[in-house]
């Protein structure tokens, strides 16, 4: 029992980490219509940004966590206005942006492997909340507390802005047609540029704290979450963060279960038969609605 | 007299070291150098490519090639991808100058590199995939210290020092020569008692090890013994220790490097694991030579991996000394298929068996608190 308590929150804490990429991953999607591969690297580059934060500034880790935030939400932000504004002028399609992106993708992966020196680089010791909490025989990583609280806020903060706001009612606008805010008195660049932002800047929160869980700052670091949080995008559904949070932590602890109790070698291989089959018996996921076209 | 002459001068010719007395024709010799300078294992493809680099500039300043006679590097990269790979050693191949070329971290990139370089008839020196039966003669050497024995013995010392009941294993299911070495040792310390508590798979692009780490520490296992590459390697020590486990751990070779101990911190204590080359416990005198011009040039201690790009560079030059006049790519390539003593030795005892290079020795190491790398069990 111990031990499936134990590997019970090591899959909730891996699956935070999932859902908060995705939550971001979503976001962008459901609202610009961007199918954006270039997403891990604002993770990646968010950790580097916390690290630099931590070993040269010698900042506390609240505020390089949030260096690293506001990094990946300004790379988020900056790759916007470069690569894909330019697209939207031109109305070049979803396609046109997914190349885009994948282009900032490898540029920014690659850059990424320059700045670390293509090492897979650490936090100091003692820099980060790595304390073992013992809750009875219970033991409890303290980052992985973190995540899950992380996670729940991010989730909580996002589906508040998107549902109870005129700012995610503005989004949501945008989303389904931006010719059409626009006409209804919605500033389309203006949610764009925050919505960007706001996406890069969850995706680097869950950057850093993957970062400091795992030991490992690299360029490679984003690349794992991609996979797993767009798996989550399309179980939980595009449209709705509660579904992106509750797939990707549902991966997470699936992950877990599956290389503890079934089969370690096969661990990937039975997360993903489950997202083959989410896909052929609810396409739109857990939470999205059948009516939901993107524009 | 003359015909016990004769015999002698015939022994002396059998045993001089391949063209001692001779040299190669002036002029510019380049390798075909197929990097992995970025990717995945970039780190450890960056010592490769410095550890070559610098014996290429000693084999050109000291005329070891002979007189006039330069050794260049040609280098393409490949980030590790086979396709890639090809595409750059199918590069330099074309490239005239190009006399032989060296590749390769992974083994099943080296396996795929290997028959385009044996119908090309290029000589090809693989700097680091570890596969057993990669060498065919005359075309394809080896110069990678293979690290599976000396997995299997450092097991048994562990073992033999620490008496462990039972051992847990972890290993990179994606990874066939760390599930072969994983096996090997299995099996050496099941044959002395020690019962497998548990076979714990991971994958190489693996980052989270706390949940792999937990399924190991559930079987109370009393030493853990890991089979991967770097990055999971590194994860999972970090993971077992952050969950206080006490017990005997065994690396491998790449927990060697010194970023390594830089990322590990405290986690390091206690885990030994085997090394071909330590520039702290470096003994021969060209060892020491080697030690001395990479921290100038580089600024950084060599590690295994950069000893063994040195070690390529100055096979291939050993080969191309032996060669009188004007040498070509498949006259190179039966000069180093007959080396089996490497002239340029920065390890001491290193000898050259079809093809693959070895050394003698076992070196089991563990990590000082100060970072340095000390004989194991005698550092603790």
């Amino acid at each position: 029992m111990q031990l499936f308590i134990e590997q019970l929150i090591n899959g909730c804490a891996l699956g935070s980490l999932y859902a908060m990429f995705a939550v971001g991953f979503g976001l962008v999607f459901a609202t610009l219509g961007i199918l954006n591969a270039a997403h891990g690297t604002y993770a990646s580059w968010a950790a580097i940004a916390a690290l630099y934060a931590t070993e040269q500034m010698g900042l506390p880790f609240p505020l390089a966590l949030l260096a690293g935030v506001i990094a990946g939400g300004v790379l988020a932000l900056v790759v916007d206005q470069i690569g894909f504004q330019p697209l939207r002028g031109r109305g070049a399609g979803m396609m046109g942006a997914l190349i885009t992106s994948i282009a900032f993708w490898i540029i920014l992966d690659s850059l990424a492997g320059l700045a670390t020196g293509q090492q897979s680089l650490s936090f100091p010791p003692g820099t980060t909340p790595s304390r073992m909490l013992h809750l009875g025989p219970i033991l409890l990583p303290g980052i992985q507390l973190v995540s899950i609280g992380a996670m729940l806020l991010v989730t909580l903060g996002m589906h508040m802005l998107m549902r109870h706001t005129r700012f995610g009612s503005a989004m949501r606008a945008v989303g389904w047609n931006g010719t059409a805010a626009a006409l209804g008195g919605v500033n389309p660049r203006m949610v764009v540029v925050a919505t960007a932002f706001l996406a890069g800047a969850t995706s680097g929160l869950a950057g850093v704290l993957a970062g400091v869980a795992t030991q490992n700052v690299s360029f490679a670091l984003g690349q794992g979450l991609m996979l797993k949080g767009f798996a989550a995008v399309v179980v939980g559904g595009y449209d709705d963060v509660r579904g992106a949070a509750v797939a990707g932590v549902s991966l997470g602890v699936l992950e877990v279960m599956s290389a503890q109790y079934l089969s370690s070698s096969l661990r990937d291989g039975i997360t993903y038969v489950l997202l083959l089959g989410f896909l052929l018996l609810r396409p739109r996921g857990l939470f999205g609605r059948a009516a939901f076209v993107r524009a | 007299m003359s015909g016990k002459l004769g015999a002698v001068l015939a022994v002396m010719a059998l045993l001089a070291p391949a063209g001692a007395a001779l040299a190669a024709e002036p002029g510019d010799y380049n390798i075909g150098f197929v990097t992995e300078n970025t990717g995945p294992i970039a780190f450890a493809g960056l010592s490769y490519w410095h550890g070559a680099q610098l014996a290429a500039e000693e084999i050109s300043a000291s005329g070891y090639i002979g007189k006039g006679a330069k050794l260049g590097l040609v280098d393409k990269e490949s980030g590790s991808d086979p396709a890639r790979a090809i595409q750059a050693l199918r590069g330099v191949i074309a490239d005239r100058t190009v006399i032989a070329t060296s590749c390769c971290i992974l083994s099943p990139v080296a396996g795929s590199l290997k028959p385009i370089a044996i119908s090309s008839k290029i000589p090809l020196v693989i700097f680091g995939a570890t596969a057993p039966g990669l060498p065919q003669a005359p075309f394809v050497q080896s110069m990678t210290i293979l690290p599976g024995p000396k997995d299997v013995a450092t097991a048994k010392r562990a073992a033999e020092v620490t008496k462990p009941k039972t051992a847990a294993y972890f290993v990179a299911a994606d990874n066939d020569a760390f599930k072969a070495r994983m096996a090997a040792a299995q099996r050496e310390l099941e044959a002395m008692g020690v019962k497998t508590a548990a076979v714990v798979s991971v994958l190489s692009a693996d980052t989270d090890f706390t949940a792999a780490a937990t399924q190991a520490m559930g079987v109370k296992p009393d030493m853990v013994l890991v089979y991967a590459t770097q990055t999971p390697a590194v994860g999972i020590v970090t993971a077992l220790r952050a969950r206080d486990f006490g017990g005997t751990i065994v690396g491998n070779d790449v927990l060697s490097p010194d970023p390594v101990f830089k990322k590990l911190g405290p986690a390091s204590k206690d885990v030994m694991f085997p090394i071909s080359f330590s520039a702290s416990m470096v003994k021969s005198d060209a060892g020491k030579a080697f030690v001395a011009a990479y921290r100038k040039s580089f600024n950084a201690d060599p590690d295994i991996y950069s000893a063994q790009g040195y070690a390529v560079a100055y096979f291939i030059a050993q080969g191309l000394k032996s060669i009188p006049g004007k040498p070509t790519r498949e006259g190179l390539a039966e000069a180093l298929s007959k080396i089996t003593v490497l002239e340029h030795d920065v390890y001491g005892g290193e000898r050259i068996v079809e093809g693959q290079a070895e050394t003698a020795d076992t070196l089991i190491v563990s990590w000082s608190p100060e970072g340095k790398l000390a004989p194991w069990p005698s550092a603790q």
